[in-house]
């Protein structure tokens, strides 16, 4: 680690202050219990020390952005101690093609040598929220059955 | 609405109560489970016959605990922001509306869970009316 990278604390010390409990984690005791995070630098929403943004010294987040695109945002190598100042951001409109956008990831993280780990996990948050940004088809009509059919073909005629 | 991953078919190892000793014979003791404790107890000493006991044997396999009959585990919802945290593991989690939760902001929830595919377990509740 060269000379501007080093912060006066270790990550694994962060990670162990803040693994009990943090701003970020949401924990539910549904389902078994579990525990997720709201970090907007963690790809999958998992407390856990690989996916925690705010930990790590390189991190990667993937958001959308409010017209439909993408924003990729990632951590600088300079002002550790200053969460607001050292961020990088890169963002993507909605009408770029998917793979455009992926490759446009990939080449800014992974080939870089930065969290070559969360390829594929940026890759997926990627896709998903652009998923989750198609118009949704409208649920059909329910049928109605039964007596209640009976009835309205009555009022029909 | 994504479907789950695929998963060990759920098998319930027994779906019946356990009673507690004598529950039957005496309305003062509730049906609750305690362990009977006493020396000559025949439940505790598993003779023929007797009631059976719960014991850790009766669990249900790792991979399907907690699973609902969908093949997804619940995870309890207040807001749109928390469905958002489920993005990535629509095909693991369902989300559950908290019971407290106007019919108002439910049909954000549900509008929201559609967008990025998660099931909502309960989303019929307080929404639709009778006509």
């Amino acid at each position: 680690m060269s000379e501007h990278l080093q912060s006066n604390v270790s990550q694994d010390l962060v990670w162990e202050i803040c693994r009990p409990n943090n701003s970020y984690l949401v924990k539910r005791k549904s389902g078994g219990g579990s525990q997720f995070s709201r970090d907007p630098l963690n790809l999958m929403n998992k407390h856990s020390r690989k996916y925690a943004g705010f930990v790590n010294n390189k991190a990667v987040g993937i958001q959308p952005r409010e017209d439909g695109g993408i924003t990729l945002t990632t951590k600088k190598h300079k002002h550790l101690n200053r969460p607001a100042a050292n961020k990088n951001e890169v963002s993507w409109s909605g009408n770029k093609s998917g793979p455009k956008i992926y490759k446009g990831i990939v080449n800014y993280t992974a080939k870089q040598g930065y969290r070559a780990d969360l390829r594929q996990e940026a890759v997926a948050r990627a896709s998903a929220i652009r998923q989750s940004q198609r118009p949704k088809k409208e649920d059909p009509e329910p049928k109605i059955r039964g007596s209640k059919a009976k009835k309205a073909e009555e009022k029909a005629t | 609405m994504a479907a789950a991953k695929k998963h060990v078919k759920i098998v319930k190892k027994r779906t019946k109560r356990f009673n507690r000793h004598q529950s039957d014979t005496y309305k003062c003791v509730d049906a609750n489970w305690r362990k009977p404790k006493g020396i000559d107890n025949r439940v505790r000493r598993r003779f023929k016959g007797q009631a059976a006991m719960p014991s850790i044997g009766y669990g249900s396999n790792k991979k399907t605990r907690h699973l609902m009959p969908s093949g997804h585990k619940a995870f309890v919802v207040h807001n749109p922001r928390d469905v958002d945290l489920l993005l990535m593991h629509n095909k693991t989690f369902a989300a559950e509306i908290s019971h407290a939760v106007s019919s108002r902001k439910r049909v954000d929830i549900v509008a929201k869970a559609k967008m990025l595919g998660v099931k909502v377990t309960n989303a019929k509740a307080r929404v639709t009316t009778e006509p």
